[in-house]
């Protein structure tokens, strides 16, 4: 299946088509789509249980649809295995914490950095990276990693210590992770997903244990990443951080998409409202401008088995 | 055609037998997420005391069975339940696992002390009498069997998916705070399972006991329901009636091989492939398990790591090791301990130490339990006999590379599923290549196989102290090199695998390819090591490398620490200095150690007061970062100033 067009009309980095997924008699995904284009957030909101988790795993690979294609670029990665996908370019952070707890801050991002790196490579430990992943890591990361001496001979130590340092976490790399605040931890993935040089990132809720400046400094960031050339599917219900930095929204609940459009558009949606709202009742005028065919019945409770969002 | 009949009749009962106790293997399982690798062991005091009560003092039939099930089994369940699994909550993934062989140490241990090993114990059937049937006889025990087991079977079925208790028992492992705020304790819930897997096996024991026709053995006992690990690993550990099934299909096949395919067989190969079977069973329930899917958790350890020296640190301390231990040979050159001289024994603590760091490095740092690594060291020192004469360095590294490749070769079918299918089919390995190979005659003949001293051009290695000094560097060589893994990027994704297998995926590691290196690694470790063993025993026999040692020594390490060098040192000192004080003791010894480790990740040297500091290490001054609730700073998040907390 070719990849659909992208809303933004730029490169289509992620292409999700008619996703399902069931777990029993229980439907997460309904023949869910979606979209995102390369140097842009997109942000997937929904209600709790709507399936934005289901989805995410969908998409890096950790569960497999019932039907329906996912396309990184023009690849066909349905049935790929995570890492996989990972070496493609997708990088996710996780709704609950997923640091490597036993390690350090900095040997978490380190992990993510070597990632590319092959057993017969362990003699590069120490020393360059390879070029082509400075080279990615440098675009997507834009300003970030600017005057970062990583293409002419910055040592992975070095790299670490910038990436920590681009979120926040200066200072903190020798901390071990499991010892570390929710927020400090979330930081502590995102600069992992970001080490491996990603031209696809997905954030579930990484705004989560972060107040209003910490959630601010948070969406300067991802707008930046974005302006680096990163594709940014974001998960988020801090409603304001969504609405200031997605240039695309889908909204998710029950397992389909019930709607679609810029921030605005989405802000002045009936149904948008009626889902955050739990009214059952969509209004016809919403349903016209649904993508994909929404066919579960609204009455049954969608499930998230590896974790439901939290609001 | 009555013979086939009659097969399929025992096929039947055997397979009963398994299926009670596989479905409280289930049972246990679904409630509370531990497998009871002690259920065999459990229905072994149960056979003992049934044997005991009945055969010895004449105790009622009926009285008998109350008191060993409603009682004992009943209460014993209850009591491991609360004292020894509910405080593990929170344990490192493979702690469950490592205090429930304890609990079959300490029972088989215990057996030893109180039912002499030597006596023979006959077992009459409960019912006696039989009836004919279709032209075959069929014994009333048999239907006793058959019928106790469907009686389980639908009982069972009935609870979990006919009343309110049923559905809170099987939600209890998913989601525990849910179960709480339905009213129901989710301890009560694990408790009920744990009572009613330890009846089960209890029931199993009980009614097997009388099928062993030269009587009720020990070892034999605890392994006897490995048929029905099987079966429940056919059911996904979760479905009663394929567990059911499965466990009347493997008696069957069982049954049918003894009798079909066996008969066709040289007559040196039968009594192996007998006792081999089970676990042949076992292995191919679990290659043919379908794929666990990958699950983010949101696993976050609390454990604290233990300090990895550093690559100057463990230069230094190996150069101070092998200094004492020069000393330590000549000082204690000639000195013997009861027949066995002091360097034979360093020799041994060196060679074992070798495979206890192998554990920590396949265990302490990537999480995976191996429970075969004796296995290991046994065809290692088999391979060093064997090849280029025995004493060999050609002889050395063949150990060590077939090794490896066996240990890939087990590692591989298991990759794609939860480490507790690892350690089940480690288990099986263990116990299938002690039964079946190593008590083989051929194998290490009866008097064993000699393995000379090594031999280097221009070096002698045939005295005692050579030969301990040189068991010693490979030690020290060994350490250092599972400290150099720990320090470089394959040993940061040890731990990270360890830490979160979704994580781990979704940067782009292979979670496969890890695990299978990394068990290649420690069976190639232990390979060498029981090669070096032979080269220090001079003669290596069957029981070198037994079952239960390997169990026995795994516990060591755990209980010391499965996570640091000098746990895996510490563990071979006092294994092989316990072996020569107290033998029968050893499992005793590490059963109720494991169990007081408890949740202790780091085993006796992670406790505070043996913590002892070290004057070239700094310590923390003070927590760099504050406590949960803390976030990073406004400002901090694009560069410039760091947390409040920093």
């Amino acid at each position: 299946m070719p990849p659909v067009e992208n809303p933004d009309g730029g490169t289509a980095v992620l292409t999700v088509s008619d996703v399902a997924v069931r777990f029993g008699g229980v439907s997460a995904l309904s023949d869910a789509s979606l979209s995102v284009g390369s140097g842009t957030v997109t942000g997937l909101i929904g209600p709790n249980g709507a399936g934005k988790t289901t989805l995410f795993n969908v998409i890096s690979g950790l569960q497999t649809p019932d039907h329906g294609t996912v396309y990184l670029f023009d690849t066909d990665v349905t049935s790929m295995k995570p890492h996989r996908r990972a070496r493609l370019g997708l990088a996710r952070t996780f709704q609950r914490l997923e640091v490597f707890g036993t390690l350090s801050a900095s040997e978490n991002v380190q992990v993510g950095l070597e990632s590319g790196v092959k057993w017969w490579d362990w003699h590069r430990l120490g020393r360059l990276l390879p070029n082509r992943r400075a080279a990615a890591r440098s675009a997507s990361t834009g300003d970030l990693l600017a005057g970062d001496p990583i293409a002419s001979a910055a040592s992975t130590d070095a790299v670490c210590e910038r990436l920590l340092e681009g979120v926040g976490l200066e200072g903190l790399g020798g901390e071990q992770s499991a010892a570390m605040s929710t927020g400090l931890a979330r930081m502590v993935e995102l600069a992992r997903a970001l080490a491996i040089g990603p031209k696809l990132l997905l954030l579930d809720e990484p705004g989560s244990g972060l107040d209003e400046a910490e959630s601010t400094a948070l969406g300067d960031l991802l707008a930046k990443l974005a302006a680096g050339g990163m594709a940014v599917l974001l998960v988020e219900h801090d409603m304001e951080l969504v609405m200031r930095i997605c240039d695309h929204i889908y909204v998710l609940d029950f397992g389909d998409i019930i709607a679609s459009g810029t921030p605005e558009e989405i802000r002045k949606n009936p149904a948008v409202q009626a889902a955050y709202l739990g009214e059952a009742t969509v209004p016809e005028e919403v349903v016209a401008t649904q993508h994909g065919e929404p066919d579960a019945d609204p009455s049954e409770p969608a499930a998230e088995p590896d974790g439901g969002s939290g609001r | 055609m009555s013979n086939f009949l009659q097969y399929t009749i025992f096929g039947i009962m055997l397979g009963a037998g398994y299926a009670i106790a596989a479905t409280g293997l289930v049972v246990t399982y679904t409630t509370s997420g531990v497998f009871n690798f002690a259920q065999g062991a459990v229905g072994m005091i149960a056979a003992f005391c049934y044997w005991e009560l009945v055969s010895a003092h004449h105790v009622p039939v009926l009285l008998a069975l109350v008191i060993i099930l409603v009682i004992g089994a009943a209460v014993a369940g209850a009591l491991v339940e609360r004292v020894l699994m509910r405080r593990l909550h929170g344990a490192s993934a493979e702690r469950p696992v490592m205090v429930t062989l304890g609990l079959m140490v300490i029972l088989t241990g215990a057996a030893t002390l109180i039912w002499n090993p030597t006596t023979e114990r006959s077992v009459d059937n409960m019912v006696s009498g039989q009836f004919r049937l279709v032209g075959i006889n069929i014994q009333y025990q048999e239907v006793l069997i058959i019928g106790v087991a469907l009686a389980v079977a639908f009982a069972l079925r009935a609870l979990f998916y006919s009343t309110r208790t049923g559905y809170a028992l099987r939600a209890v492992v998913d989601d525990p705070e849910l179960v709480a705020m339905s009213g129901v304790s989710p301890n009560r819930m694990s408790q009920y399972g744990w009572i009613l897997g330890f009846m089960m096996a209890a029931l199993a024991g009980v009614l097997l006991a009388p099928t062993q026709t030269t009587g009720i053995q020990i070892p034999a006992m605890t392994l006897l329901v490995v048929s029905g690990y099987a079966a429940a690993i056919v059911g996904r550990l979760k479905n009663i009636s394929v567990t059911f099934a499965a466990a009347i299909g493997i008696g069957l096949a069982e049954n049918y091989v003894i009798n079909y395919v066996l008969p066709h067989l040289p007559e040196n190969l039968v009594p192996d492939v007998t006792y081999a079977l089970p676990m042949v069973f076992l292995f191919i329930a679990l290659v043919t398990l379908p794929s666990v899917r990958l699950r983010a958790v949101g696993r976050l350890t609390t454990m604290r790591a233990p300090r990895v020296a550093g690559g100057k640190e463990s230069l230094i301390a190996g150069g101070v090791f092998l200094a004492l231990a020069v000393v330590a040979a000549i000082v204690f050159n000639n000195t013997d301990v009861k027949g066995t001289t002091l360097l034979t024994l360093g020799g041994m603590v060196m060679t074992l130490g070798i495979v206890g760091l192998s554990l920590v490095l396949l265990t302490g740092y990537s999480g995976q339990v191996s429970l075969c690594q004796f296995s290991f060291m046994g065809i290692g020192a088999f391979i060093m006999g064997k090849v280029a004469g025995g004493g060999s360095v050609l002889g050395l590294l063949a150990a060590t590379a077939i090794c490896a490749g066996v240990g890939a070769l087990i590692a591989l079918p298991t990759v794609r599923l939860r480490d507790l299918y690892l350690a089940l089919a480690t288990f099986a390995f263990a116990d299938a290549v002690a039964t079946g190979f190593f008590n083989d005659g051929h194998v290490f003949g009866v008097g064993g196989v000699t393995i000379g001293r090594i031999l280097l051009p221009g070096l002698s290695l045939s005295g005692d102290r050579a030969e301990f000094l040189m068991v010693t560097v490979f030690f020290v060589l060994a350490a250092w090199m599972v400290l150099a893994i720990r320090r470089s990027l394959f040993g940061r994704r040890l731990v990270a695998l360890n830490d979160s297998p979704a994580a781990y995926a979704t940067v782009g590691l292979n979670i496969g390819f890890t695990k299978v290196a990394v068990f290649a690694i420690a069976a190639a470790m232990a390979g060498l090591a029981g090669a070096l063993y032979g080269t220090v025993q001079g003669v290596v026999g069957t029981t070198d490398f037994d079952f239960f040692p390997g169990i026995i020594f795994v516990l060591f390490v755990t209980i010391w620490s499965i996570r640091t060098v000098s746990g895996a040192f510490l563990a071979a000192v006092s294994y092989v200095a316990l072996n020569q004080i107290w033998p029968n003791g050893v499992g005793l010894f590490a059963g109720v150690g494991i169990i007081l480790i408890g949740r202790a990740a780091s085993g006796v040297l992670g406790i505070e007061p043996f913590q002892f500091p070290l004057p070239w290490v700094r310590r923390p001054t003070s927590p760099a970062v504050g406590p949960a609730g803390d976030l990073v700073a406004p400002s901090a998040l694009i560069g410039g100033e760091t947390s409040a907390a920093s």
